[in-house]
């Protein structure tokens, strides 16, 4: 088995405050892994700084440069003038080149009909519902091929129909070896896929893992 | 009146300041939406501060205006830059001390050398006394800045989208906002000859604040901007032509009519 991540000891603070609190961790291929906690536990501190959105205090990181970031939707993500297709294709940067390939935008395309989002392409993003929008951020995730999926409470907002969409686009992701990191408050979410791992967070410590 | 009009466009001066002008302004225009978006909009006005300083320098010295100021105000570009990465806040108050004093300056050095009328075209710009030299400058520039704007684009709009995303692509952000700068500065030491320092700024902005208006997608944002300063360009040079008044002038009444016209229809 291959590891996609192993944190050791990781520490991230804001200012004095340690939100992340020497976690250890490591996710291997086609392995479901659950974070949970009560809000302010650290759990987006925790995917930011895996993400590499904020720098380790102290302690170690490695994982795969094959990323998908699904992020709690900011504001800032809403009011921007981009369409859908703007956005979604922006999953597929990261390998280097200046410009999309014809490969980029296939897949692009097949990520927005795996979340029934292809109608929407000229849309722009700040005309979405919140729901939408998220499906968009999924799509974007989706398309880079990630070996790594990390996704900061990706069922929020979602209606019964997307949430047994994304659950059946992570069970073919996790199969073919994708190793997905979820962060939930919901109980009911474990039931809509076998997670290997419940990762339970209390200020920023690891209190629970099985 | 149409034969009048081409005969206009038979002059040499006057079809030096279209070619120039309408490359600078679409330059202009295109850059600025992304300056808009990213709350740089300050940058270009302080930087076309910056300009006037220089150029006044540059005369009080008779040294080419081009030699002094374009240099002046790239490093003027990176040092803004660079502050207002360091000091979030205190980024409008480092643009707005930088300018006020480099006017100040500008000022101080044009009167003690006696210099006013030369600086003056500066100030409010001279699109129809450019030379060749001046036209083929501005054509080379343009087509410098558009080639990186086109090479850059899908990195200068994830980065104007969301710098915490595109820097978890891997993409140094820092490099891009310095190429933005870089390119501001070319486009404001261009326009300095058009509109003047005192009103670069404007073809900068107002363009892409009417654009918002009639686009959904960032591409047709960047393509509404480019014609919308384009057309404005071309309307507000032939009415300074006709009313005689500086072009600058004209081009820019011509930007704030057009963006009130569409705010009030769309
Ligand atoms: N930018 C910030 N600056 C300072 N403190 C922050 C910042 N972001 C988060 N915090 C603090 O860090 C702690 C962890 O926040 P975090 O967002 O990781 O929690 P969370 O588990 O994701 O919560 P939620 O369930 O509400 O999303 C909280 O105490 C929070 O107040
Ligand atoms: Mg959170």
């Amino acid at each position: 088995m291959t590891e996609r991540l192993r944190l050791i000891n990781a520490v991230i603070k804001y200012g004095d405050v340690k939100a992340v609190d020497d976690v250890s961790l490591t996710v291997r291929d086609g392995e479901f892994v659950f974070i949970t906690g009560a809000n302010g536990s650290g759990k987006s501190t925790l995917t930011r700084g895996i993400a590499g959105l904020l720098p380790l205090s102290s302690g170690t990181i490695t994982r795969t440069e094959r990323l998908g970031y699904v992020p709690q939707v900011e504001e800032a993500d809403r009011n921007f003038p981009a369409s859908v297709w703007e956005i979604v294709i922006t999953g597929t940067q990261g390998r280097g080149g200046l410009f999309y390939s014809m490969g980029s935008r296939r897949r692009a395309l097949q990520a927005m009909d795996e979340l029934g989002i292809r109608d929407l392409a000229k849309r722009g993003i700040n005309s979405l519902s919140g729901g939408q929008l998220r499906r968009v951020l999924l799509a974007r995730a989706l398309c880079g091929e990630p070996e790594l999926l990390l996704l900061d409470e990706p069922c929020a907002g979602l209606d019964a129909e997307s949430h047994a969409l994304l659950f059946s686009v992570l069970r073919k992701n996790v199969a073919s070896g994708c190793a997905v990191i979820m962060v939930t408050h919901d109980a009911s979410d474990l039931e809509g896929i076998h997670a290997d791992r419940v990762i339970t967070l209390s200020h920023g410590r690891i209190v629970n893992d099985e | 009146m149409m034969s009048e009009l081409l005969e206009i466009l038979t002059y040499p001066f006057v079809y030096r300041a279209l070619i120039a002008g309408a490359l600078i302004s679409v330059c202009a225009s295109v850059l600025g939406v992304i300056l808009v978006l990213k709350h740089y909009s300050l940058i270009g006005h302080g930087l076309s501060e910056v300009g006037f300083a220089s150029l006044s320098i540059a005369s009080a010295l008779g040294l080419p205006v081009m030699l002094v100021s374009a240099p002046a105000v790239i490093i003027a570009s990176f040092v803004i830059m660079f502050v207002s990465q360091r000091f979030r806040a205190a980024g409008d108050i480092a643009i707005a001390i930088a300018s006020s004093a480099a006017l100040a300056l500008g000022v101080l050095v044009s009167s003690l050398t006696g210099q006013v009328s030369a600086v003056s075209n500066y100030l409010f710009g001279s699109v129809l006394a450019l030379s060749d030299g001046d036209m083929i400058l501005a054509v080379m520039l343009s087509l410098i800045v558009m080639g990186v704007f086109i090479v850059f684009y899908n990195r200068l709009f994830l980065l104007a989208y969301n710098e915490d995303y595109a820097r978890s692509l891997g993409i140094n952000t820092t490099l891009y906002q310095f190429v933005i700068s870089a390119l501001t500065a070319l486009v404001v030491v261009m326009g300095m000859r058009i509109t003047g320092t005192l009103l670069i700024s404007g073809i900068i902005i107002l363009p892409a604040v009417t654009a918002r208006r009639l686009a959904s997608g960032f591409r047709s944002l960047v393509v509404m901007s480019g014609i919308v300063s384009l057309v404005s360009f071309v309307l507000g040079l032939a009415v300074s032509f006709m009313i005689n008044i500086p072009a600058g002038a004209g081009v820019i009444l011509a930007n704030t009519v057009i963006l009130i016209l569409v705010r009030v229809i769309f």
